[in-house]
């Protein structure tokens, strides 16, 4: 068990170096320089060098590697090129928009997910192949597309909900849950009807396993064999595609906070993607990055808990 | 699907009318929705490959008349807030994502392929470095990293779907390691390699095609989601620039007409939905087509109302009134389908060993199974009756069954390992049913389950009871699952190849316990063997089951020391040691040929197709004639053999050999 924890916290820490390394080549490979990107269009080259030089975008680049690892490890990711803000403090505002979203759809996703997938699972017939169906379908739509139908029936059409904009928790809780109820239930079409299909397959599959035989054999109750037995069985993969889809929700929320207007992570990024601004762009990998290596950490926690061969290891 | 090797018609009861596998394309395409998703694919490629030559309006061509305007005979699917053609744009934008999705796929695949298979061959080290690398990437947000690219190189959208493509690949690379492990496992590849094949060509030749449905399913599916990032990322802009079109951006634009043309969102958005849903599609048809479909969900199924059988049951019932239990002309089959057993009668009194033996696919296992009403779904018992303690267990309901089950008869299975909850402890896996079964609390109930765990040989039955089931060896896994069978003092065991997975010092110290057993508490045990070693060290009666049907029966005593059917001497010939109760596993090989599966039963003797002494009067229908006293014998020349002694030839020199009986029988005739 410790030895698990331990080799994953090494992978850990791996992924985050690797997520540095990546991004920190990829900015330096590029032929413009942050120089050229602070100072606009206008600029002339010798302006562009001494301001390069200001930088330090001309020093070796392991000694600027390991500057940017010796302030990241004291939570200081640099200043943005374009507006001169910390991109720290930047950040440290939008995580908790992105993980707001993205933990609410994965919730909803789960909870509406396992009902679906255990339904179809354990009912069989016209039902299941109208979950089956439907998740086929549900899973295939772009996000974006569904967003947009979502705010013409249910802001536009209805008036239930605010189409888009955010407002923060701090000034107005309610205010807050209804902006983003729009974005949850985007999201969660897709999510739940991956989770519907892991639950649906997962649950199917435990009941085909030799000790579910075994436990009808026994004279078990069918209730007992399905939610205590096979549902438990079966949670392991659905756990997994849970926290799957909680990193791909964070990771790809970029279209919804730009859709709905949602000041997150994925919007600091389409900026600095759109600008070039390269310490911004640094700074989104390297903290996306922290928050899955943190999830899948978490992930492996709950793994353990569940899976007794996991737990003895 | 179970992993189980069962026998060979649990295997076809798996697959009821499962239909001709391998037929490729032609089986996908079958399936309606497949069709519908490849002519959809093949059409939204060929139309926006070709849309430069048909397009009725340039992408840039304004009808500022026309503007936002719905569906009508000059714009087919309406215009865009500038009355530029709709359909002119959707079809002309696909080009790039149907292309650049193909990119991210090929990258994917020809990173993580390849390193898969090596990974394969290479054996755990390589893998180990491997995976490890993978998992890293696995664990980057693909989306940001995404963005930065963009970045950096700018929009550059065939660049940026392959750099997907190496990200995905990290993923490919898992699901593809597992398949090409297993199919190594499978073909026997080291074989093809001592055999001095180079190991690409082991690769090209035996594992990838096997890997074909696979990375089939995968490439479709991972088309779908390439479409969908090419078209978010247009949508935020990272896309062709204006005027060209992309899906993304057209959403995009659409997005901020909703309010006052909300038509304008749905050919953009149906196209590429559809598109996507299509790849989907594919991927569950080519998988449906591996899987021989879903599997239906299991439901509580009533074995169908019988009614022809009653008479002849009647007819023969008072048979044994000792009889504990008494199964009459059992016939299982099918459901509209091949019969997998059929006429199988016998008896067991109470405190007596029953043992039905025969190679596998004999049936021997659904006979077993059929006595707890737990037959495979598609599987029913036909025809015949089951009297338990004056009760027919055919044509029982699921909640009658469940009363009689574990309480009355208990079964023991075949794969102890499996045969136990890996999530649950085994104290669990034990109080349960002990609670359940004995209505006590949890406190007693954990008592008793260690006292039962003493009774079948456990010493530190405390530590046993903290374990999970992969924490226990085979031998004791096996324990841990008799004493589960005793939680609720049956009165009869059923014990499928109780032996068979364990090694041979176990295989007697099980065996001992289970005669121990029956000794200490009356039990009475059916025993389901292959092999003659165990039946000759446990059972007190013996029926050989051949093809589905019982050959010949008896006092085991009976039937091991003087054999009368050939079938049965064949057994005993290829496995010369059993007299001495040492467990040897039978050599079946010895007895050329192969067990006629079910639906191709000859009429008449089932072994004739394999018997030395098959004659023509064997080809037709002849009844059972009793023998050993209790039992019967299912042979036409019975007689006739045993009076011109002579036996199986366990080694005959060809078929030539087999004439040499003949002038005796035709003697006698
Ligand atoms: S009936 Fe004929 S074929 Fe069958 S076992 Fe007897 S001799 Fe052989």
């Amino acid at each position: 068990m410790l030895a698990f924890l331990a080799r994953r916290m090494v992978m850990a820490i791996g992924t985050v170096l690797a997520a540095v390394v990546i991004s920190f080549l990829l900015v330096h490979a590029t032929d413009t320089s942050p120089g050229a990107v602070r100072l606009g269009t206008n600029a002339t080259p010798e302006r562009i060098v001494a301001e390069n030089e200001a930088l330090g975008w001309n020093r070796p680049l392991p000694t600027q590697f390991f500057d940017y690892l010796g302030d990241l490890v004291r939570g200081d990711l640099g200043t943005s090129l374009i507006d001169g803000r910390s991109i720290a403090a930047d950040l440290a505002d939008r995580v908790p928009v992105t993980a707001s979203i993205a933990l609410f759809a994965t919730l909803l996703s789960g909870v509406l997910g396992i009902v679906l997938g255990v339904t179809a699972a354990v009912r069989g017939g016209r039902l299941a192949r109208l979950i089956t169906t439907g998740s086929g379908v549900a899973l295939s739509l772009p996000v974006f597309w569904v967003g947009i139908l979502l705010v013409y029936v249910l802001a536009l059409q209805l008036g239930w909900l605010p189409a888009t904009g955010y407002v923060p928790f701090t000034v107005d809780p309610a205010g807050w849950f209804t902006s983003l109820l729009i974005p949850v239930i985007t999201l969660t079409i897709g999510g739940a009807a991956i989770v519907a299909r892991t639950a649906n397959a997962g649950l199917r599959q435990a009941l085909a396993q030799e000790h579910v035989r075994t436990l009808r054999a026994m004279g078990t109750p069918e209730w007992r064999i399905r939610y205590v037995h096979a549902l438990r069985f079966a949670s392991l993969p659905v756990v997994s595609v849970l926290g799957i889809q909680f990193i791909a929700l964070f990771g790809g929320s970029v279209i919804i906070e730009n859709l709905f207007a949602l000041p997150g992570l994925g919007q600091a990024g389409q900026a600095a993607a759109a600008s070039s601004d390269f310490p911004a762009l640094v700074g989104v990998v390297v903290v996306a990055t922290l928050v899955v290596v943190v999830i899948n950490l978490l992930l492996d926690l709950v793994v353990a808990a569940l899976d007794p061969k996991v737990r003895a290891a | 699907m179970s992993v189980l090797p069962l026998d060979a018609a649990d295997d076809v009861a798996a697959e009821p009318g499962s239909p001709a596998r391998r037929q490729g394309l032609s089986e996908v395409l079958r399936r309606p929705g497949g069709l519908l998703a490849a002519g959809w694919l093949l059409f939204v490629v060929v139309a926006s490959l070709t849309a430069p030559w048909w397009r009725p309006y340039g992408v840039a061509e304004q009808d500022l008349a026309n503007r936002l305007a719905l569906p009508s005979a000059e714009h087919w699917l309406g215009t865009d807030p500038l009355g530029r053609d709709l359909l002119s744009r959707i079809f002309t934008a696909g080009t790039e994502p149907l292309l650049s999705s193909a990119v991210t796929v090929l990258v994917a695949f020809g990173i993580g392929l390849p390193l898969a298979l090596i990974a394969a061959e290479r054996g755990p080290r390589v893998e180990r470095v491997i995976s490890r690398v993978t998992e890293v990437f696995l664990a980057l947000p693909s989306t940001i990293l995404l963005l930065a690219v963009i970045g950096v190189i700018g929009v550059r959208t065939f660049i940026i779907m392959a750099v997907l493509g190496v990200l995905i690949s990290a993923a490919v690379y898992r699901v593809m390691l597992g398949v090409a492990q297993s199919v190594r496992t499978r073909l026997y590849v080291d074989a093809a390699r001592v055999n001095g094949l180079g190991s690409l060509r082991v690769n090209v030749v035996h594992v990838l095609p096997s890997m074909a449905t696979v990375i089939a399913v995968q490439a479709a599916q991972l088309y779908g989601i390439g479409l969908l990032i090419v078209a978010g990322l247009a949508f935020l802009g990272f896309g062709p620039a204006e005027p060209d079109p992309s899906w993304g951006f057209m959403i995009q634009d659409a997005s901020s007409y909703v309010f006052n043309a909300p038509w304008l969102m749905v050919p953009t958005g149906l196209v590429l939905a559809l598109t996507v849903i299509a790849a989907n599609e594919l991927a569950d048809a080519i998988a449906g087509k591996a899987a021989g479909e879903a599997a239906p969900a299991r439901r509580r199924r009533r074995s169908p109302a019988l009614t022809a059988p009653l008479d002849g049951a009647a007819e023969l019932a008072p048979a044994d009134p000792d009889a504990v239990l008494e199964v009459r002309d059992l016939t299982i089959a099918v459901d509209d389908g091949a019969d997998l057993v059929t006429g199988v009668s016998f008896a067991l009194r109470p405190g007596r060993v029953l043992g039905l033996v025969g190679e596998s696919g004999c049936g021997k296992t659904m006979t077993a199974r059929s006595l707890l009403g737990l037959l495979p779904d598609g599987v029913s018992v036909r025809g015949g009756a089951i009297h338990w303690r004056g009760q027919d267990l055919v044509g029982r309901t699921e909640k009658e069954l469940t009363a009689v089950r574990g309480r009355e008869i208990a079964l023991i299975s075949q794969e102890p390992m499996v045969a136990l909850d890996p999530m649950f402890s085994v104290a669990y896996q034990l109080t349960q049913p002990i609670r359940r079964f004995r209505g006590v609390g949890r406190g007693e109930a954990r008592r008793i389950a260690a006292e039962l765990l003493r009774n079948v040989g456990i010493v530190d039955a405390e530590r046993v009871l903290r374990s999970y089931p992969h924490q226990l060896s085979g031998g004791m896994a096996q324990r841990v699952c008799i004493a589960l069978a005793l939680t609720g003092e049956p009165q009869l065991l059923i014990a499928d190849e109780p032996t068979t997975a364990l090694d041979v010092t176990v295989q007697a110290e099980i065996l001992t316990l289970l005669r121990a057993l029956v000794r200490d508490t009356g039990l009475s045990v059916v025993v389901v063997s292959h092999d003659l070693g165990v039946v000759a060290d446990i059972c007190d009666d013996v029926a050989v089951m051949y093809a589905g049907t019982v050959v010949e029966s008896g006092t085991a005593a009976a039937v091991l020391d003087a054999p009368e059917h050939p079938y049965t001497q064949a057994l005993l010939a290829a496995n010369p040691h059993v007299p001495d109760g040492v467990p040897v596993p039978v050599r079946l090989a010895s007895i050329p040929g192969t067990v006629p599966p079910p639906g191709s039963w000859p009429a008449g003797c089932r072994f004739a197709t394999r018997c030395q002494f098959a004659q023509d009067q064997c080809r037709s229908p002849f009844p059972a004639r009793p023998a050993h006293a209790t039992g019967s014998v299912f042979c036409v020349r019975a007689d006739e053999l045993a009076d011109a002694h002579v036996s199986w030839d366990a080694d005959p020199v060809g078929a030539a050999h087999a004439p040499a009986t003949t002038p005796t029988a035709g003697a006698s005739r």
